[in-house]
């Protein structure tokens, strides 16, 4: 026997009220639980974006219907309206316009800044190159529902969206039919002098795979300080092979039930379905992918694109230099950074985390309260045996003890079960406001729940503990020990 | 017999309210070893407070309680706590055992307050406990819980415990209490028992006459005072007054 022992089997004397007290924990520590993990979960995933997308612009027509037009025609499938721009279009002449003033705003942008400044000990970086991806939206019937079909350039689609990879099927093999000079423009070099020097990439066909790799140049290797550095290699790729050709978004392909090699008919024009692309928790995961060319074609838009995604991969590249260049310089367009877009989306994520913290919080000191009430006549119905122990030789520190430990080893049970809850619950949140987080079980957010369940235990208990321990002997027997 | 309790103006005046009641009016006593003292005395007279004070559980207003000479309301709360475990074996008329322990772990349970529990001797104890249920003829019982227990097996329950520490004075309240008179014999045969077998110093306080006939001494009690030695204890309680 311990005062531990003593501690547990008083714990299992009173299931009901115990129940009651834990109860409260659970939901207490459930509640701040999940709060914590979806926004931590949201946060990352924002955060992710931004390393996915933050150095990229996305350049689309100065219009302000786009959005609107877009939400009648993407309800079904829960668009990010976002990057979808339909009935505006920029016509595919004005891209050099858009990458020169974009090349110009990064070079004086980056110079201006300095690399070298900016990352002290570095003497050398290159800029990965700027690339940029044409897409055309637009709503079509595809197998007699209403969808939004995107035509890409595939192979500059894959520059931009590098995270990208499929499910099921290949990426197209035929590389002699794009025109790939175009999709990179310049490779940056930055001297130790803070110079930067803008080469043309150039391209060369891997002989083992057949694939378009992106070489490397000899002018963007230069020795600075003693030390080589090297560009960073291209990523591989693979063009389309066909005109009919469709990829689709991961959850536009569940649910239709779409499995490749499958035939879709686009405005009444077969496709087939090459490839199924994992789901990004973006707009991408409800499109029909087709060729740009072909989508030109089919919805008589021959010329004219929805947007252009810009992404250029340098530390600290000054996009919102770029953005405000683009803004100002080239007509009919606009430039929105989708660093900005995260950022927005961030602090959004933020302020409901602090109101929702706020409204947990109170629900946490309200259930403390409730503890606690429930607590003291708990304690106050057991207080004959508390003179008993008393009696026996129990202290004051041991009378503590035996309350703390009970409300500890509650409070843990508790915090256990908190946790859990709170994990479903975040679950559940995540699914029904989708919110696209990757939920985790996090050992920090483990211990917060078992810290919180021990401390609403504790701290509900601490006092009438404390008058309890120090009642006197004869007070707690008054009705026995008579005078 | 030598003295072993002594009290020299003993005065305990408790506040209800705005009134104060004088529970004891100053009581000088003395118990020696090894006695069997019983008090006896109207609802109110003062015993069972005098009793809690001699067993450091109620503080006197005035007075001092020696037990082998040394004034226990001197000692601070852990030094008080730990006169209780060792030198005193209590019982009590209710609430004294713990539900959700077993006959043997009740017997044993004063052990957790007192360093033994974290010495060796812990396993010593435990056979002791055992030993002590067996001369109480609970050695069928050790692992049963209060509730399958009849009234007189919890009294037994509730002497190992007094015991279990091997103290020198056991302080009973009402120790037959609310039970029939087959028990309460039965209990009471064990408090001689105790007395005469393991020479503890056995204070109790009871209402009930039959305790007359067990005890050594008798000590009638009446608003705050005492009457020792009594002619005639029935007489004296029933009147409520005797000579002094």
């Amino acid at each position: 026997m311990s005062i531990l022992k003593l501690s547990i089997l008083e714990l299992t004397r009173r299931p009901k009220k115990n129940m009651v007290i834990a109860s409260a924990i659970v939901i207490s520590v459930a509640l701040l639980t999940s709060l914590s993990i979806v926004s931590d979960s949201a946060n990352l995933a924002i955060m992710e974006i931004i390393a996915k997308t933050g150095h990229t612009l996305t350049v689309r027509p100065a219009v302000s219907s786009a959005s609107a037009d877009a939400k009648e025609g993407s309800s079904e499938f829960k668009l990010t309206t976002s990057e979808v721009v339909l009935g505006s279009y920029i016509p595919e002449t004005a891209v050099p316009e858009i990458m020169k003033y974009y090349e110009k705003a990064i070079k004086e942008g980056w110079e201006k800044k300095g690399g070298l400044v900016s990352n002290p000990g570095i003497p050398g970086i290159y800029l990965e190159p700027a690339t940029w991806a044409p897409r055309l939206f637009e709503k079509a019937e595809v197998d007699g529902s209403e969808a939004i079909v995107t035509g890409i350039d595939i192979h500059k689609e894959y520059f931009v969206r590098f995270w990208w990879s499929l499910t099921c099927g290949n990426w197209p093999s035929n590389v002699t039919t794009m025109n790939v000079n175009t999709n990179i423009s310049a490779i940056y070099t930055m001297s130790s002098d803070g110079k930067v020097a803008v080469d043309k990439a150039e391209y060369g066909v891997d002989s083992s795979s057949g694939r378009v790799i992106a070489v490397e140049k000899k002018a963007a290797k230069t020795e600075m300080h003693g030390k080589t550095h090297k560009a960073a290699p291209m990523r591989p790729m693979e063009t389309m092979e066909g005109w009919d050709d469709a990829y689709l978004g991961g959850a536009y392909a569940k649910a239709r039930d779409l499995k490749l090699g499958d035939k879709l008919a686009v405005n009444k024009t077969a496709f087939t379905v090459r490839g199924i692309l994992e789901e990004t928790n973006s707009a991408d995961d409800y499109m029909v992918f087709i060729p740009l060319r072909t989508a030109q074609r089919l919805f008589h838009k021959e010329g004219f694109i929805s947007l252009v995604s810009v992404r250029a991969m340098c530390p600290n590249c000054p996009v919102g230099d770029a953005m405000v260049e683009l803004n100002k310089n080239v007509t009919g367009i606009t430039a929105v950074s989708q660093l900005d877009v995260a950022g927005v989306q961030f602090d959004f994520f933020n302020m409901l985390y602090k109101f929702l913290l706020a409204v947990v919080v109170s629900t946490i000191a309200v259930g403390i309260f409730s503890i606690f009430n429930i607590v003291t006549g708990s304690l106050y119905a057991r207080i004959r045996e508390i003179g008993m122990l008393k009696a026996i030789g129990a202290s004051r520190f041991q009378l503590f003890s035996i309350f703390i430990f009970e409300h500890f080893i509650l409070g843990l049970a508790a915090g256990i079960g908190g946790y859990l809850l709170g994990l479903g619950m975040a679950y559940i949140l995540n699914t029904l406001l989708d919110i696209g987080a990757v939920i985790q079980i996090a050992p920090n957010f483990i211990w917060r729940a078992l810290l919180l369940g021990i401390v609403c235990s504790i701290v509900a208990i601490i006092y009438p503990a404390y008058k309890l321990s120090k009642l006197k002997i004869t007070e707690t027997f008054r009705t026995q020990w008579e005078t | 017999m030598s003295e072993f309790i002594e009290t020299r103006g003993l005065k305990k005046i408790y506040c209800v309210g705005e009134q104060s009641v004088e529970a004891l009016k100053g009581v000088d006593l003395e118990i020696a070893q090894g006695d069997f003292v019983v008090f006896m005395g109207h609802s109110g007279s003062g015993k069972t407070t005098l009793v809690s004070t001699i067993g450091g559980l109620t503080r006197p207003t005035e007075g001092t309680v020696l037990i082998e000479g040394n004034d226990i309301w001197k000692l601070n709360d852990k030094q008080l706590s730990n006169f209780r475990n060792r030198k005193i074996g209590f019982m009590f008329q209710a609430f004294s055992l713990l539900p959700t322990l077993n006959v043997l772990n009740n017997v044993v349970m004063p052990l957790i307050f007192s360093n033994a529990s974290q010495k060796k001797d812990t396993d010593r104890l435990r056979s002791k406990a055992i030993s002590l249920l067996a001369d109480l003829e609970m050695e069928k019982k050790i692992n049963s819980f209060p509730s399958e227990l009849s009234g007189g097996e919890q009294r037994r329950v509730a002497i190992a415990r007094a015991l279990i520490n091997d103290p020198e004075i056991i302080l009973a309240d009402e120790p037959t209490g609310e039970l029939d008179i087959r028990t309460e014999r039965e209990v009471m045969d064990i408090f001689s028992h105790i007395n005469d077998t393991y020479q503890k110093t056995l204070i109790v306080v009871s209402h009930s006459l039959t305790w007359l006939e067990k005890a050594k001494t008798i000590i009638v009690m009446k608003e705050g005072l005492l009457f020792k030695d009594v002619d005639d204890p029935v007489e004296a309680i029933m009147e409520g007054v005797c000579k002094r």
